[in-house]
């Protein structure tokens, strides 16, 4: 291999590099956010006992884990204007779609873990006398959560690196921003590279940080 | 309470060899099939688990091991199966050397060509959940002595028959009860014609009402004249196959000799409180 | 707002050869890619140092970086590096295998490590050869238990491979955009692609689910 690998004419670019990685993380604040609060109660309907409730809620789970994230994003930009007329600017947009996708994928989550509450647990909150509102809150929630943990953090990296399609309908996220970059400097490998390791640096310590937490259940729970 | 059990150990007696009128160490005397000697294992500088044991067992014997957990019950025969690396002493097996300690950071010696001749069955199932009841039983026969397909598989039925389990031959390890399991496990084990077999708390795992087949089919094979090694905590159990039974605690052995006097009138303190712990429910 | 899907029916026929560009390449990289995978969740716990922290390596930083860029590095360095021009796709299959051996590689591993001790245990009492074990009750168990979360993986490989469109391959996504934006007619050409995509998905994360019920009660002991 000949090619020589030359840095330098990226420098101009760093600081377009950092507003992109910006734009990224807020994606991925926003989307999260979304997904951990409205995952938990799609969760809750997805187990309605209500089937015109449940029905519903599960297609719309089904349909965001079963296509591909890149056309859900494409679709919000192209149809939701024409559809509901409304105008919202691009990264509102971008948070939609990934929240609504994660919004899926935790509720998955969130099921599993509420499904592992165990039986004796709801018993005992009946036995105390809290109503079905009191038990959700002060028993399933805490017990959900601390189980889903591992799982939601899984998920939010995930969604960290999703955002880089959002690149395809022009937000100016890390994604775009490199590419243009690369464009501009005829340095695609140094530049590709180099923000292939700004994504993997972000995501690689939260990763780890996972496998803290189940290595350290796994040890708790012997 | 004592009393119960000496009327329990009188109803059934054995072919095999007499306990009664044997001593230990009378046992010692003859030809040994195992000889233990100055065992010591850890699993850590501050987990000693055998602190020096010295066993011996003559051919023919029916040894069962009894004593409080964490004493080195288990530990002795998973060491005696060479599935565990030992600090320091040996173990022979009818007059050959068969484990040896190595001094330094070498590992353990094992005879290979010893341990072939020995069987074991584990207190968890251990039967291969992706192998039917036949193919656990001929797997081992095929691929350690290279024994035919047809022969092998004669074999098995011919075992499975024996053991009332014909009709599971061709069934998976998951259709068939834990008392079930244990059983195929035995008969897996004898495929390879052992001459010495370990049963490892064999029946702890299972529910109360099975206990009984599997006890039942270790027993037939004490009739035979099966030696065996056993550690149990159904001292019933204990009391009537063994010929002699080993009490041991704190990694050495306590105390042994023939049931009626370990159960009947133990000589130590230590024994004393285990049995009267264990029979005081 | 009315909506017209019939004209949809009109491009069944270019659609259907996307479908076909999509499921091939997804059937490739997924046979490509889950043997990659096995062989990198071997190298993952070799004794050797080396092949360790390299398969470490790969493992990481393909599962760490999203996708499109992995994509866009192959299509865009890939030629650079070899002085030749190289398909869009050999790029996307070169990516896609390797981000399928990335993650696939992680399912080998932990079936793997799901045989349960004890069986090893078992093992050694009846004498089995180091090789019996690993050939007679280590792989065919592994093999076994991986197939439920290696279909859910070829699964995402499936989804995952709409990025091909954005390196100009004429695959199920690429075709719908292009219909889309030739008769200005978004919501009825995209929800059609994103209902086909998900006629083709959700299936097979139902068989997984049956699969691996299944799977557990057959090897549950």
């Amino acid at each position: 291999m000949s090619y020589s690998f030359d840095f330098t004419g990226l420098e101009q670019g760093y600081d377009s590099l950092l507003e992109g990685l910006k734009v990224t993380v807020e994606l991925t604040l926003a989307a999260n956010l979304i997904g951990v609060t409205l995952g938990f109660v799609v969760a809750l309907l997805v187990m309605s006992r209500i089937s015109l409730i449940r029905t519903p809620v599960m297609l719309f789970i089904e349909f965001f884990r079963c296509t591909p994230a890149i056309i859900q994003i494409v679709w919000f930009f192209y149809c939701v204007p024409i559809m509901f007329d409304v105008y919202l600017d691009s990264v509102t947009m971008g948070v939609l779609a990934l929240g609504l996708n994660l919004t899926a994928f935790n509720a998955e989550a969130y099921r599993a873990a509420i499904q592992s509450v165990p039986k004796e647990q709801h018993d005992a909150g009946i036995a105390l006398g809290l109503s079905p509102f009191q038990r959700v809150i002060y028993i399933v929630l805490p017990h959900a959560l601390r189980s889903a943990l591992p799982v939601l953090i899984t998920n939010g990296i995930g969604i960290f690196q999703q955002t880089a399609l959002v690149a395809i309908v022009a937000i100016q996220d890390l994604m775009y921003q490199g590419k243009s970059l690369a464009t501009t400097t005829y340095r695609p490998i140094e530049t590709f590279t180099l923000i292939a390791v700004i994504y993997f640096a972000v995501s690689f310590p939260v990763a780890q940080l996972v496998q803290l937490i189940e290595r350290r259940r796994e040890v708790a729970s012997r | 309470m004592n009393k119960s059990m000496s009327n329990l150990s009188s109803a059934k007696s054995f072919s095999a060899t007499d306990s009664t009128n044997k001593s230990p160490t009378a046992s010692t005397s003859g030809q040994a099939l195992v000889k233990v000697s100055n065992l010591h294992k850890s699993y850590s500088p501050t987990i000693q688990v055998l602190k020096g044991l010295d066993l011996t067992m003559a051919a023919g014997e029916r040894l069962v091991v009894i004593g409080p957990s964490g004493g080195g019950k288990s530990t002795l025969l998973r060491v005696m199966m060479g599935l565990e690396q030992i600090d320091s002493g040996s173990i022979t097996f009818a007059g050959q050397p068969y484990i040896t300690a190595n001094d330094g950071k070498a590992k353990t010696k094992i005879n290979l060509a010893v341990r072939q001749q020995i069987g074991m069955v584990f207190q968890h199932y251990t039967l291969f959940p992706h192998l039917t009841i036949l193919q656990n039983l001929t797997l081992a026969p095929r691929k350690v002595r290279g024994e035919s397909k047809a022969s092998a598989e004669a074999r098995g039925m011919a075992l499975l028959t024996r053991f009332g389990l014909a009709a599971k031959a061709g069934a998976y390890p998951n259709q068939l009860s834990g008392g079930q399991k244990q059983r195929v496990a035995i008969a897996r084990a004898l495929m390879l014609d052992p001459k010495l077999m370990l049963f490892d708390e064999v029946t702890s795992a299972l529910d109360p009402e099975l206990v009984a087949e599997v006890e039942q089919v270790i027993m037939s094979l004490a009739e035979q004249g099966m030696p065996m090694m056993i550690v149990t905590h159904d001292m019933w159990f204990a009391k009537n196959i063994a010929s002699r039974v080993v009490f041991c605690a704190g990694g050495v052995v306590v105390e042994e000799g023939p049931p009626d006097q370990i159960f009947n009138a133990p000589k130590h303190e230590r024994t004393r409180e285990f049995l009267d712990r264990v029979f005081h429910i | 707002m009315t909506y017209d899907f019939a004209v949809v029916l009109g491009y069944w026929e270019a659609l259907l050869q996307g479908l076909e560009v999509t499921v091939e390449l997804t059937l490739l990289c997924a046979a490509l890619g889950s043997a990659l995978g096995f062989v990198t969740s071997l190298a993952r716990v070799s004794p050797v140092r080396f092949l360790r922290w390299i398969s470490t390596l790969y493992v990481e930083f393909f599962r760490g970086t999203p996708v499109l860029i992995q994509l866009f590095w192959f299509f865009f360095c890939l030629p650079i590096i070899l002085g030749s021009d190289i398909s869009n796709f050999i790029a996307a299959t070169v990516t896609l295998t390797l981000y399928t051996g990335a993650i696939t590689s992680e399912t080998f591993r932990a079936s793997l490590k799901s045989i349960r001790p004890e069986e090893i245990d078992a093992c050694i009492a009846l004498g089995l050869p180091r090789l019996t074990q690993i050939t007679n009750i280590v792989l065919p168990q592994a093999l076994l238990r991986a197939i439920p979360t290696l279909l859910s993986n070829f699964v995402s490989l499936f989804k995952e491979s709409a990025l091909v469109s954005a390196v100009g391959m004429a695959d199920l996504m690429f075709v719908g955009q292009n219909i889309s934006s030739n008769i200005a007619k978004p919501v009825e050409v995209l929800t059609v692609v994103a209902v086909i995509y998900f006629v083709v998905a959700f299936p097979l994360t139902r068989a997984v689910t049956v699969i691996e019920r299944k799977m557990l009660a057959k090897l549950a002991i």
